[in-house]
């Protein structure tokens, strides 16, 4: 997909280089031309991806994600008998650059609604453009949930979560591993709020259990050195380590984990881990951790058996795939289905469309967009990592699956 | 007892490794004068070389030091093309130095990719229990190795013929030059030794942390704070002293408090101390 941006800008890049009026005036006119020579004028949707910078690991599968399925559904005639262009941005893991490019987007390239960003902060950089602007977010990572705080980076009408957030992610899972693996926790996490909530969260269920959280501690974004806390871990003795560090962060404490030797002495339950993650741990430090997600591309499930067959046609066999990739496919396809349902592209009717809309091709599993609070229904998976993988393909193996889970309520004012 | 052993082991450890990391920024800065803000990309360059003749069936002492050679040579290469031109100019410098982390940076993105990449530790296994400390083997290794090429390098700078000539290089460049050095050759030739010392790090720490484009980045500032608190051009005393200022003492700092007051309670510390000693704490200048 950054071939598709490099290809547009080095063109227009090039032609201004020229430097004559005339090229100017041939890139300025041809869009018109464009859309003058086109069969139907497409419906075309901007795509906020994080190509470079921090979060770079985690760009390819999310703009690749939208991509084939912007693909399918054009092979498969496209909506209303238009087909759909995707408009890539890379807004560099930097927030002005997410509140630069969507405001792009949408008054200058004219796209009918937008999907992407990353992390939360990059959501809620997001939110009061698509509000002003009044165009729909299609949100595709795994997140906190909606405090009404936030708004309108959440509680925002226009934007609809397909990721999971930490009642769907966490809880279904608790009692499995309180009664498995013991009931003290140690929580580890970066420093900001997708962790501090999702503990919060993690924190509640376990009191229910009768369950302690015997540390929390948070760690500054790109902390090369983790000695003091696994000291700390050791003489606190908990039975589950509880970990949402994110990024490098994540890798960088558990091969120093591992190389502590402490991987033997206690249980590893980490909510951040996808395959791009665990692919930069390697097998030997990963063996053995628990990791929960509403998607793997080890999950048996026969969607995503197939969905697999064409991504890997695409983009190869080692190529990665994890739940932010297959929210954005999810999101692209119930974009599509909700414009078609609405039967026009305008904001309010796509908006109404997506509400209670259902989606039983999901790589996951059959997911649905609830009404009340814009957040996505999904199964979820408790996976262990399997010793000794060899590759994405086998990375993973299933430990307990809830094939659907409603969320708890967002605290906004409902609905939404 | 036993906290106050592990906390001093751990201590050691992180100051060690840190005066690696940053050790071919404390030549190239410290000793040609450049502010070398692709530093980090040379780390990374370092462990994507070590990442990819792993993967090529290479062994790891070989191919670290193939990558120390083969940034060294990147290094050299940046240096007579560009850098060299520019000695003396310390902003234009910067942003040369800076472009050459974003050039760097894309290629390995076009060339390795932008997954994370992992590289197995080496030594593997256990750490060995003392009873008191457990001691993680390969960190251990990489300390005493840091120890190494730390005390080498100062040895060469303080007791040859050849440390004579960059130190008068460094302390009046014409001068050196009128007296017949050939001070081009001697500042391509501490570049190009700054970026293989870069390289080596990032080979030999790839094990112990994610390579991904951006692994540089995490020691970065973390280098420019260990060079200025130790003293520019202070490869010893001041590079050890540096990195235990700015590794060390959160290790310290967090047992009484948590990780990232520690870190912020670092470079406060560190800032006060530049504040009072601009030059640097083992600076005579």
């Amino acid at each position: 997909m950054t071939q598709h941006v490099n290809s547009r800008r080095g063109s227009s890049r090039r032609a201004v280089l020229k430097g004559m009026a005339a090229a100017g005036v041939a890139t300025i006119a041809s869009p018109f031309v464009v859309r003058k020579l086109a069969a139907a004028d497409p419906i075309r949707i901007g795509v906020l991806s994080p190509v470079t910078g921090a979060w770079t690991v985690y760009g390819a599968a999310h703009s690749r994600g939208f991509e084939l399925a912007v693909e399918e559904i054009n092979a498969a005639g496209g909506v209303l008998g238009r087909p759909i262009e995707m408009v890539l941005a890379d807004y560099q893991t930097d927030q002005r650059l997410v509140v630069e490019h969507a405001n792009r987007l949408i008054r200058q390239e004219k796209v009918d609604l937008l999907a992407g960003t990353f992390s939360s902060a990059d959501r809620n950089a997001a939110g009061p453009v698509v509000k002003a602007a009044d165009k729909l977010l299609l949100y595709p990572t795994w997140y906190e949930g909606q405090i009404k705080d936030y708004y309108p980076g959440v509680c925002n009408k226009n934007i609809f979560m397909f990721g999971p957030e930490p009642t769907q992610q966490v809880w279904p899972f608790m009692e499995y591993m309180v009664k498995n693996h013991g009931n003290k926790f140690y929580m580890i996490g970066s420093d900001y709020a997708w962790p501090k909530v999702t503990n919060l969260f993690t924190k509640e269920k376990l009191a229910e259990l009768g369950g302690e959280t015997v540390a929390e501690v948070y760690i500054p974004f790109n902390t090369p050195q983790y000695e003091s806390v696994l000291r700390d871990i050791r003489e606190k003795k908990p039975d589950i380590i509880f970990h949402s560090l994110t990024g490098s962060d994540t890798v960088n404490f558990a091969q120093q984990f591992h190389a502590a030797g402490m991987n033997k002495d206690f249980t590893y339950w980490t909510v951040d881990d996808e395959e791009v993650v665990t692919s930069g741990l390697g097998p030997e430090v990963s063996a053995g951790h628990f990791v929960s997600f509403d998607y793997f591309m080890t999950i048996s499930h026969p969607n995503n058996k197939a969905f697999l067959q064409r991504y890997q046609a695409k983009y190869g066999a080692d190529a990665l795939m994890n739940t932010v990739g297959v929210g954005m496919y999810n999101a692209a396809h119930m974009g599509a289905l909700a414009i078609a349902k609405a039967g026009k592209v305008e904001t309010a009717a796509i908006r109404e469309a997506l509400k209670e809309l259902e989606f039983a091709d999901a790589p996951q599993g059959p997911v649905k967009m609830r009404g009340l609070d814009n957040q996505i229904v999904v199964p979820s998976y408790l996976m262990k990592v399997r010793a000794g993988w060899t590759s994405v393909n086998d990375m993973f193996e299933e430990v307990m699956t809830v094939p659907s889970v409603e969320p708890k309520d967002a605290r906004c004012d409902l609905p939404l | 007892m036993e906290i106050l052993v592990s906390v001093l082991a751990d201590t050691v450890l992180i100051t060690l490794v840190l005066a690696f990391a940053a050790f071919g920024l404390a030549i190239i800065y410290g000793l040609t004068g450049v502010i070398n803000m692709g530093h980090g990309a040379m780390l990374t360059l370092g462990a994507y070389f070590t990442w990819w003749l792993l993967d090529q069936g290479v062994p790891f002492v070989p191919t670290v030091l193939l990558s120390a050679l083969a940034v060294g040579l990147v290094g050299l290469a940046f240096e007579h093309l560009l850098i060299r031109h520019f000695y003396g100019r310390p902003f234009d410098t910067l942003l040369l130095t800076w472009a050459f982390f974003l050039v760097t940076t894309e290629v390995i993105k076009i060339v390795f990719g932008t997954d994370f990449r992992n590289v197995a530790d080496p030594i593997g296994g256990d750490p060995v229990n003392l009873g008191i400390y457990q001691v993680p083997t390969y960190k251990t290794v990489v300390a005493l190795l840091a120890l190494a090429v730390v005390a080498g390098t100062a040895l060469v700078f303080f007791k040859t013929t050849l440390g004579v000539r960059v130190r008068a290089m460094t302390q009046n460049r014409e001068m050196a030059g009128l007296l017949g050095l050939n001070v081009a050759a001697m500042y391509k030739l501490v570049f190009g030794f700054g970026a293989a010392m870069a390289g080596l790090a990032g080979g030999v720490i790839a094990p112990m942390f994610a390579v991904q484009p951006y692994m540089g980045d995490m020691f970065l500032v973390r280098s420019f704070f260990v060079v200025t608190i130790g003293g520019i051009g202070q490869l010893l005393a001041g590079t050890l002293f540096g990195s235990f200022a700015i590794g060390g003492l959160e290790t310290v700092l967090a047992l009484f408090s948590d990780q990232v007051i520690a870190q912020i309670a670092v470079f406060f510390i560190a800032v006060i101390v530049l504040r009072f000693r601009p030059q640097g704490v083992f600076s005579g200048r």
